[in-house]
């Protein structure tokens, strides 16, 4: 009897202590991420921002960028640029994974966001708030307004 | 040390006398001189013969491009800073538009005065368009569109430039530094 309790206990204890590992290691997540140099490239009329940033993963553990929202425009993609023969390509990116102890550029010609249809009128100086998303969790971030002739 | 100093010295006066090469790419022997036939951003006709009287920077793009497009005219923007106030008048730069539908007249000038005076925005039909783009060997290519009907274009990341005359000089691409372009934009102004 004792021994069945003491395994049971046992289990138990390690089952918690599981799920709290689990529940420091997700919380840890967005604490252990440091945005830096965060700007919004911003363009005439209706035509797309671009936000550039620096993204330093200070944890323990591997994070995967997956998105990012705003009020301030209608969508948000996450895009790369790349250059091949001459020819200037654009995809868009589902994810961005951050090796622990890495720090990943989104930067001119390469790593950006696209912010598309602004909802409300913006002029460089502004700050624009966007939610960073990474696997469920989320980051506010506040981007400076810039114009592209200051990169 | 002045026996090294000497011949370098002969040798950088000679190719200065006769015929300097280009810091960028040398596209005199391989590209016609500018010609089209488009629209302006103000709607009206464009033609090749119009721009003629000043150096001519191309270079084709589209205004829903956030990154490569505002970047490569930015950087212009920032050479053109660079020239003094005569030479500044005897430069411009054309963004000739590879997505006509969604960069109409209006779009293109707005999107192009935000880069300065020197800029402007030229569109035409899909035929004028390639009749330029196959002129000047370029392609382009339309992405499928996403749910919310956005595509990206992708397009030739080179910008080229011509003569007062419209006759073609040197082509810059993304490696090429600041300092080669302005010093090969400078020769060309002073040509004209």
């Amino acid at each position: 009897m004792a021994n069945v309790l003491s395994k049971t206990t046992r289990t138990l204890v390690s089952a918690l202590f599981g799920a709290a590992v689990l529940l420091g290691a997700a919380s840890a997540q967005a604490s252990d991420i440091n945005v830096s140099n965060a700007r919004l490239s911003l363009l005439p009329g209706d035509t797309p921002g671009a936000g550039y940033f620096e993204l330093e993963n200070a944890g323990d553990e591997a994070v995967m960028l997956t998105g990012a929202d705003t009020e301030a425009f209608e969508a948000v993609e996450m895009h790369e640029s790349s250059e091949h023969e001459g020819m200037a390509h654009m995809h868009s990116v589902e994810n961005v994974e951050i090796e622990a102890g890495d720090t990943f550029s989104f930067a001119p010609r390469g790593h950006h966001l696209m912010f598309m249809e602004r909802v409300a009128p913006l002029a460089v100086g502004d700050s624009v708030e966007v939610t960073l998303e990474f696997d469920g969790e989320t980051l506010p971030v506040t981007f400076e307004v810039v114009s592209p002739t200051s990169l | 040390m002045q026996k090294v100093v000497w011949p370098l010295m002969a040798v950088a006066l000679l190719a200065g006398c006769s015929d300097e090469e280009f810091r960028t790419t040398d596209i005199e022997e391989i590209m016609p001189p500018l010609a089209f036939s488009l629209t302006n951003d103000d709607g009206e006709p464009a033609r090749a013969e119009e721009y003629l009287g000043k150096t001519t920077l191309v270079y084709f793009g589209y205004t829903q491009c956030p990154d490569v497009c505002p970047l490569t005219l930015a950087r212009f923007a920032s050479i053109f800073d660079e020239l003094d106030d005569e030479e500044r008048d005897d430069v411009q730069m054309l963004l000739i538009s590879v997505d006509p539908n969604r960069d109409t007249p209006e779009v293109l000038k707005r999107y192009t005065d935000a880069f300065g005076p020197e800029f402007t925005g030229l569109t035409g039909d899909k035929e004028e368009i390639d009749a330029l783009t196959n002129r000047y060997r370029i392609a382009y290519s339309f992405e499928e569109p996403n749910e919310r009907g956005d595509y990206i274009v992708n397009h030739s990341s080179a910008v080229f430039a011509f003569n007062d005359e419209g006759q073609p000089r040197f082509l810059v691409r993304d490696p090429h530094s600041n300092q080669d372009v302005l010093a090969d934009l400078r020769r060309v102004i002073d040509e004209g």
